[in-house]
């Protein structure tokens, strides 16, 4: 058993976990934060995908104490209950979504994109959403989400492109 | 009923709680005491099994029971019955394939453990229960398996060889059934009189399907009630309450199914799955509830699989290049189970598609094979048949020297022809065929693609376009039901039988029904997956659940405004004559009275339903059960170019016209077509799912050795256009929009291959066309010609 001490979503969090345990892992099974899914065992679908120290990680590939010490934002902490942030809303305002279950570990890559990069070019959107699979949408109007938060974004008065994660 | 939603691109409002990570998901869900399940699964693909040695995993940490087959058996209970065999097309109270060349249709029990031989790899042997889910995974590392193997057949053609490996007693030659359709001996006459036959054999891949959410489901049992519970995700409720029930012997009201939210669905989760059956079974024998959550390779190899079809085709001509008649040998494999034929049913029916054809005729064979079953996928026999039809046309059209547009243009059926009834027995109520098509051609530019072929050629691309046209098929489960029931605060609650794996019914349905009662669509709310008040209802397939449910909600929609009149007037006691209904209101004509549904819904709570007075609730049911004809169609044009150096293709433009009837969503329906379309680009060119022929092994097993189509396979100009003819089949004028991309993708895909290859080699082209294929299919050519 391993002790980790984190932030998620601004909250600190300590727990005591069985070594193996996986950043997913902990933030599904202990802390409730069912939002961020699992959906390969191979690290390629993306459906895990959160942010950790302001980079896109997948949870199902970070160790739970790997992560000790660590800032995480998860699907949970996009958005307030009184408002939806950019990328939450962009997707709903594109269709961006249809069963749903891509779709957190979706924006959390995206949201990484729109920190780092921002661009609205294709070829870079496309290449951003390289890890992430999505089965239902054909990806169109996931594209189209991005630049709709993009926009958001910059409306906002927040920075496109300038951090780096 | 007024049009304020109806047709409005409305963004979901299922995705409130989606986009916030509030869905739930049956893995997200947990019953208190709960235990973990994990599963020891074959890793042959036909063996005998001498022994199964669970010694050491009952003794390892956390394990609770290790289960097998024979204890399930000798619990007195028994396999599933999938009923493969689906309601026909048209005489919905028969089956499909009512008999067999071979005598009878087989189908066997489908156990949730193997008991004394596996067919296909991966198939469940034991259930670890366990404290934790990685204790019951430890565990399962422990049982020892004594295997004897048996040569193994995992294609369906050699499995119907004399000789090749049997999977059961009662299926000679591997075959569940063998059935000839159509009319056998006025094809043949056709073909005798033809000026021109054209053969060829296609492989329809088999696919695996790929949803997000690894399939997932938690059991409980309650000794005291004997009642069970399972949370598992689905395509609907009622169809796993029954064949699991049936399995447990126990009636249905003792097992309640609850599907949450649903991370996709595509087919093959309107089927039970042995383990949704195990985990109810095993809770009852530890005495608590039981989840087991499928990890992706677990999914690759037990989930479900859709297509792999093998169709030897032969399409015979007049001398003016005119269809005479069809005769198709269409060959399904069915995997190890009988699990599902809807694919050859849905597919034979189908067969000519757009095309006035007076005769047609097809065998079809459904084969058992080692490998994991199938069952619907995406179409479900519809695009396999697609593919073959266009394709076909497209290779007459080369051999006998016409132009393709030219070809179909002389045999679709014409508006003249509606309600026209095909050789196989459907009736087409609308549809403009020929103006989809044409509008097709005129969007896709078509005319100048011989330009774009010259300018791609001085790149050293080889540019191709395709076409197809496609029409579907109005089946699935013929019985649906919908409840209604009005709160004295004006809320609207209704309950539908199908079941959203994210076609967004919370948003489409409630659009339908707050129009038709005049009410905001905020004050309507929509309840389904979940037994205990959905009692009847066949699930979400076969684009079938706007067409039933628009369909109910308009009637019993109008039974409630009829109700709200009556019961106003026994209100205000006065005739109910001169009231009239309107935005969810009752008013009298002289403007002194006006009563919302909220009041009316209390007058009733008091006084009861007029004509009812034992219902004291605002309440309306519809049922139905049968067939609603509607066929969405709509054409498909595909430009795509293939760098002859390493056999690349990029889609340069895809063009899709799609009437899928009056659209309630357009959103919504968009989405379904390029979530289609991305399926059918999978399919096309990624999706390799590859099983060893001698062994049976599974060689794609996961997202790294398993295509699916990531956002950069998606082409840059994607143009849908939703012509709108709408049915008169149903009130609603719906036809269906969940299959529209997918039906014509491949098809149109594998015409543009075929055309920018054409001056190179008219071989086919092998299902999925990877790179690897076409560079292959580039060398031969080149090697035949030096
Ligand atoms: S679950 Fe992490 S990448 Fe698939
Ligand atoms: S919305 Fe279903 S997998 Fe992306």
């Amino acid at each position: 058993m391993i002790r980790v001490e984190l932030r998620v979503n601004g909250e600190a969090v300590s727990r005591e976990v069985d070594d193996r345990t996986l950043l997913v892992e902990l933030l599904r099974y202990e802390l409730g934060l069912t939002g961020t899914h699992v959906g390969c065992d191979t690290s390629q679908c993306g459906a895990c995908t959160v942010k950790l120290d302001g980079a896109a990680v997948k949870s199902c590939a970070v160790l739970a104490a790997q992560a000790s010490g660590g800032e995480v934002l998860t699907v949970e902490g996009l958005s307030t209950p009184q408002q939806l942030g950019e990328v939450p809303a962009a997707f709903v305002a594109c269709h961006g979504l249809q069963c749903g279950f891509c779709t957190p570990g979706m924006m959390m890559a995206i949201d990484y994109y729109l920190d780092t990069d921002g661009s609205l070019d294709d070829e870079r959107i496309h290449q951003a959403l390289e890890g992430n699979i999505c089965r239902c949408t054909g990806y169109v109007n996931i594209i189209e989400a991005v630049k709709h938060a993009a926009h958001a974004r910059i409306e906002a008065g927040k920075p496109v492109g300038r951090q780096h994660g | 009923m007024d049009s304020r939603l109806v047709g409005q691109p409305r963004p979901r409002a299922e995705d409130q709680r989606l986009v916030r990570g509030q869905g739930r998901y049956t893995d997200d869900m947990n019953l208190p005491g709960q235990a973990y399940g994990a599963f020891v699964r074959a890793t042959h693909a036909h063996a005998v099994i001498r022994g199964i040695d669970i010694e050491a995993a009952s003794q390892a940490p956390g394990v609770i029971a290790v289960l097998r087959g024979q204890d399930y058996l000798d619990d007195g209970l028994r396999g599933m019955d999938h009923i493969p065999n689906p309601a026909d097309a048209v005489a919905f109270k028969e089956r499909a394939f009512p008999d067999s060349l071979t005598g009878s249709v087989f189908n066997q029990r489908h156990l949730p453990l193997v008991v004394d031989r596996v067919r296909h790899v991966g198939e469940p042997i034991v259930l670890v229960v366990a404290r934790s889910a990685r204790e019951a995974r430890d565990a399962c590392e422990m049982v020892l398996i004594d295997y004897d193997p048996l040569p193994a057949v995992v294609d369906a053609v050699q499995a119907m060889d004399e000789g090749a490996p049997q999977l059961w007693d009662g299926a000679a030659r591997n075959l569940c059934f063998q059935a000839r359709v159509g009319d056998e001996a006025a094809v043949r006459e056709a073909f005798a009189r033809a000026h021109r036959v054209v053969r060829r054999e296609f492989r329809n891949s088999r696919i695996v399907n790929c949803q997000m959410e690894p399939r997932s489901a938690l059991g409980s049992f309650d000794a005291g009630s004997g009642e069970y519970l399972l949370i598992s995700g689905s395509q609907g409720v009622t169809r796993q309450q029954m064949c699991i029930a049936d399995a447990l012997g126990i009636p249905p009201a003792k097992l309640r199914v609850v599907s949450p939210d649903v991370g996709g669905g595509f087919g093959p989760r309107s089927c039970v799955n042995p383990d949704q059956l195990a985990v109810l079974w095993a809770a009852r024998r530890v005495g608590q509830p039981v989840k087991w959550t499928s990890d992706r390779n677990e999914a690759f190899l037990s989930d479900y699989q859709g297509r792999d079809q093998v169709i030897r085709a032969a399409i015979a001509f007049d001398e003016e290049g005119r269809i005479l008649g069809i005769d198709n040998e269409i060959i399904g494999n069915v995997g190890a189970h009988t699990v599902s034929y809807v694919p050859l049913a849905n597919g034979s029916r189908i067969m000519t598609t757009v095309y006035h054809v007076p005769a047609a005729t097809a065998l079809l064979s459904a084969v058992l094979t080692n490998t994991p079953p199938t069952g619907p996928y995406r179409g479900a026999g519809r695009p396999e048949a697609t593919h073959v039809m266009e394709r076909m046309l497209d290779v007459a059209a080369d051999e006998m020297g016409m132009d393709r547009i030219e070809l179909r243009r002389r045999n679709l059926i014409q508006p003249s022809q509606m309600p026209y009834r095909s050789p196989m027995g459907l009736t087409y109520d609308s549809g403009g065929f020929a103006a989809n098509m044409e509008r097709a051609l005129l969007v896709s530019q078509w005319s100048e693609a011989p330009a774009r072929k010259r300018e791609a050629q001085s790149r050293g691309k080889l540019l191709g376009t395709g076409l197809a046209n496609y029409v579907e098929s109005p089946v699935g489960a013929p019985r649906e039901r919908i409840e209604i029931t009005i709160g004295a605060d004006g809320r609207v609650d209704f309950v539908v039988g199908t079941q959203s794996t994210g076609q967004g019914h919370e948003t489409s349905f409630v659009q339908v029904l707050a129009d038709e009662l005049g009410v905001p669509f905020e004050a309507v709310t929509m309840r389904t997956g979940d037994s205990l008040f959905v009692k009847v209802g066949g699930g979400s397939h076969s684009d079938r659940s706007m067409r039933l449910v628009g369909h109910l909600l308009l009637q019993a929609g109008e039974q409630l405004r009829a109700a709200a009149l009556t019961a106003a007037a026994s209100m205000w006691g006065i005739d109910a004559q001169g009231l009239r209904y309107a935005g969810g209101r009752v008013r009298d004509e002289a403007g002194q009275r006006e009563a919302g549904l909220g009041e009316i819904a209390a007058h009733i709570e008091r006084a009861g339903m007029p004509g009812h007075p034992e219902e004291h609730r605002f309440f309306a049911a519809a049922e139905f059960n049968g067939r609603i004809a509607a066929h969405p169609t709509g054409t498909a044009v595909c430009e795509l170019e293939i760098d002859p150096e390493t056999g690349d293709v990029e889609i340069v433009r895809y063009t899709s016209i799609d009437d899928v009837g009056r659209p309630i969503n357009p959103l919504i329906v968009e989405g379904q077509v390029h979530g289609g379309l991305a399926q059918g680009i999978g399919q096309a060119f990624l999706e390799d799912y590859h099983v060893d022929p001698e062994s049976g092994q599974i060689f794609s097993g996961s997202y790294m050795d398993y295509g699916v189509a990531r956002a950069g396979a998606i082409p840059r100009r994607f143009d849908v256009e939703l012509t709108e003819d709408r049915t008169h089949g149903n009130a609603l004028g719906v036809k269906g929009g969940g299959e529209s991309g997918i039906t014509p993708a491949t098809a149109a895909i594998f015409n543009a291959l075929a055309d920018a290859l054409r001056d190179i080699t008219h071989e086919e082209l092998p299902m999925p066309a990877t790179p690897a294929a076409i560079w292959s299919a580039l060398q031969r050519a080149q090697e035949a010609r030096s």
